[in-house]
């Protein structure tokens, strides 16, 4: 999923105006997936929307402390919770047919196994499909399969009750808001300070610069 | 996982421009830091460590592209990308065996060859995402996305001159 461009970005601007910006538009492409991605059939969609868990995250990492209010902090929090419950249902995704494939390759080397042990014979005796090469395989890899198909019901439940909780908590108009404010102004200079942070020091304001 | 560093003097006032140049400079040292010993496949946290650093610089590029000259970003955003996308290739089976080898020691008997069939092909794509990385980390050497890195941190600070240029450009490599 490519990421949405952020226009009106200035370098010679504050970097919180910029942040600002950037967390808007990537918090927006977040909450898009949601109709979507409720949908334990849409894959794509929960795909999709850990990638914008993960954008987002790593910009308020950057962001939240030095640019934005409190909620900001809280929500790197709760994006990673996202992010990683969603990582564990892409992975129980990607992992399932891959077992499944191995199976049916194993079942196919099988049966080619049994079809060369009747050798000319008019019809298959049904003692020769048992005791094949791989028939001990089949059992681990189907319980293998019945392990990553429940888990990844059992984690779709917790995605929803996640996404719930993150819903009543208002994740997204406070993180709205967050974006909005600006932290106290750092601790006045030390004259060792050489006024390196010297605008650090100006009034904290509120609301975007642009 | 090791936690991001923090930027030092980073500020909401301050101007964007000196954010890209404070904080790339940071992340990309951070990636570097752990290259160390990321083919021992022994020891895995360390490939997660360098991928998560990668991670964390390819999204502070992404995040100060405009503060950067534009075919110098687009390279060194690539090839970090490359670079990542190796990590993953050995961290994604590495993680998988672990799993594997925790649901083989959960479940009966009866159960594990299928599971070991599996921990087999997942071991070969553990060794090919091992040489693949080895690739990317000597192709980092060689186009020096180290020095790349730090003169586009360089370049994008408000001290030096927008125009400067050397140490930028991706060296051509066979």
């Amino acid at each position: 999923m490519k990421a949405h461009t952020v226009k009106g970005l200035d370098p010679d601007a504050t970097l919180a105006g910029n942040l600002e910006r950037i967390v808007a538009t990537r918090l927006d492409e977040l909450c898009s997936f949601a109709p979507r991605a409720l949908d334990p059939a849409r894959m794509k969609a929960l795909h999709d929307m850990r990638i914008a868990a993960k954008r987002l995250r790593y910009i308020l990492e950057v962001a939240a402390e030095p640019c934005f209010g409190p909620y900001a902090t809280t929500a790197i929090k709760r994006t990673k919770d996202l992010q990683d419950l969603l990582g564990e249902l892409h992975d129980c995704d990607v992992q399932l047919p891959r077992v499944r494939a191995l199976q049916d390759e194993l079942r196919a080397a099988d049966a080619l196994e049994a079809r060369a042990r009747a050798a000319d014979a008019p019809d298959l005796d049904p003692t020769l499909a048992s005791g094949t090469p791989h028939a001990e395989s089949w059992r681990g890899l189907e319980t293998l399969c019945i392990y990553v198909e429940a888990r990844r019901g059992l984690l779709f439940e917790r995605f929803l009750e996640l996404w719930r909780d993150l819903e009543r908590e208002g994740f997204r108009a406070r993180l709205r808001y967050a974006i909005s404010e600006r932290p106290e102004s750092p601790t006045p200079l030390s004259p060792s300070d050489n006024g390196d942070h010297a605008s650090a020091a100006l009034p904290s304001t509120i609301g975007s610069d642009g | 996982m090791a936690k991001a560093r923090d930027i030092p003097g980073l500020h909401a006032d301050l101007s964007y421009r000196e954010a890209a140049a404070r904080t790339v400079a940071v992340r990309a040292q951070e990636l570097f830091e752990h290259a160390e010993g990321v083919l021992d496949t022994s020891d895995i946290e360390r490939v997660h460590d360098m991928r998560v650093a990668s991670r964390r610089l390819r999204a502070v590029l992404e995040i100060y592209e405009p503060c950067f000259p534009r075919k110098a970003w687009r390279d060194a955003v690539n090839d970090v990308k490359a670079l990542a996308d190796a990590l993953g290739e050995r961290r994604d089976p590495d993680v998988h065996l672990a799993q594997l080898e925790e649901f083989a020691a959960a479940v009966k008997d009866a159960d594990r060859p299928g599971v070991e069939v599996f921990a087999e092909r997942v071991r070969s794509e553990q060794d090919a995402g091992n040489e693949a990385l080895a690739a990317a980390l000597a192709t980092i050497e060689e186009t020096d996305l180290r020095g790349r890195l730090a003169a586009l941190s360089a370049v994008a600070s408000p001290e030096n001159d927008p125009r400067r240029s050397f140490g930028l450009q991706r060296p051509v490599t066979q």
